[in-house]
């Protein structure tokens, strides 16, 4: 499940329209962390090297380190492989949807099920 | 790798996707069901357990809880937006897995879109996955052109 917790961090990482933003921002470019920070003259730099840090740590930027700078782009890996394994998740599960709900309306129709309300189930 | 459609709805397993190059995750399929029995396996913790999730727990009205417990540890959570029996579903879609020890973050939330058009006996469903990263970033965004311009306008690093 290492997987799920990397998709889950990348998910997290995008929630925040400041890090969507910067995703943006180093979608095509290189940019140094100050020239990021530009971009958002109201944050502290601290606040921004952390939002660079969550980008950094779900894999959707790399950093490169130039001497004392740090310059961040976009890793494309990144947004592909999120997109490839919920794409397959829904693949497969939209597959069983259909078996089951197929499997209970020829149930009904052939007479072996009635048609019942929905069971509760508390968890 | 799944086997074979069972039943008379046709087309690829698990739908087809949306083509290429759009940024939103698209799904399509045709099953074999009317939408008032499809509806019922995204709302009812006992039939939805059949295809996703060892339990869950569905409230399926604006601002209900969306949680799906995956076999392996992961909790996918969220909530519902809309609700349009038979019709249209669109909850909020993250996952928690409950740190060893530590304060839970609040999930992530992308947006989950589930259309149920009748298509004969059967049902068209449509699944569209808003705020995945690559829709975030994607180049078909209105977002982006204005993005490139700035860009443009910015002198070289």
């Amino acid at each position: 499940m290492t997987y799920i917790n990397t998709v889950d961090a990348a998910l997290r990482a995008v929630a925040d329209p400041t890090r969507r933003h910067i995703l943006v921002l180093v979608r095509a470019r290189e940019l140094a962390a100050g020239e990021i920070a530009a971009h958002f003259p109201s944050m502290s730099r601290p606040a921004v090297s952390q939002h660079l840090k969550v980008l950094a740590e779900a894999g959707l930027v790399e950093v490169r380190r130039e001497g004392t700078h740090r310059r961040y782009r976009a890793r494309p890996e990144g947004l592909v492989g999120i997109r490839a394994f919920l794409d397959e998740m829904w693949r497969d599960r939209l597959d069983l949807l259909r078996e089951a709900a197929e499997t209970e309306a020829r149930d009904v129709a052939a007479g072996r099920r009635p048609v019942i309300r929905p069971r509760r189930r508390m968890q | 790798m799944s086997g074979p459609a069972v039943g008379s709805g046709g087309g690829t397993p698990g739908g087809d996707p949306a083509s290429e190059g759009d940024g939103v995750l698209e799904r399509s399929l045709r099953i074999a069901a009317p939408p008032e029995t499809v509806w019922q396996y995204w709302v009812d913790p006992g039939r939805m357990t059949q295809w996703w999730g060892v339990s869950a727990e569905l409230e399926a009205r604006p601002g209900g809880t969306c949680r799906v417990a995956m076999a392996q540890g992961p909790v996918m959570e969220g909530e519902f937006v809309e609700v349009v029996p038979h019709e249209r579903l669109v909850f909020t879609f993250g996952w928690t897995t409950p740190p060893p020890g530590g304060t839970p973050v609040p999930p992530a939330s992308t947006r989950v879109e589930v259309t149920l058009v009748p298509d004969g006996d059967g049902t068209l469903l449509t699944l569209r996955h808003h705020g995945l990263p690559a829709d975030q970033v994607g180049e078909h965004t209105e977002g982006w052109s204005h993005f490139l311009g700035v860009l443009a306008g910015t002198a070289a690093g």
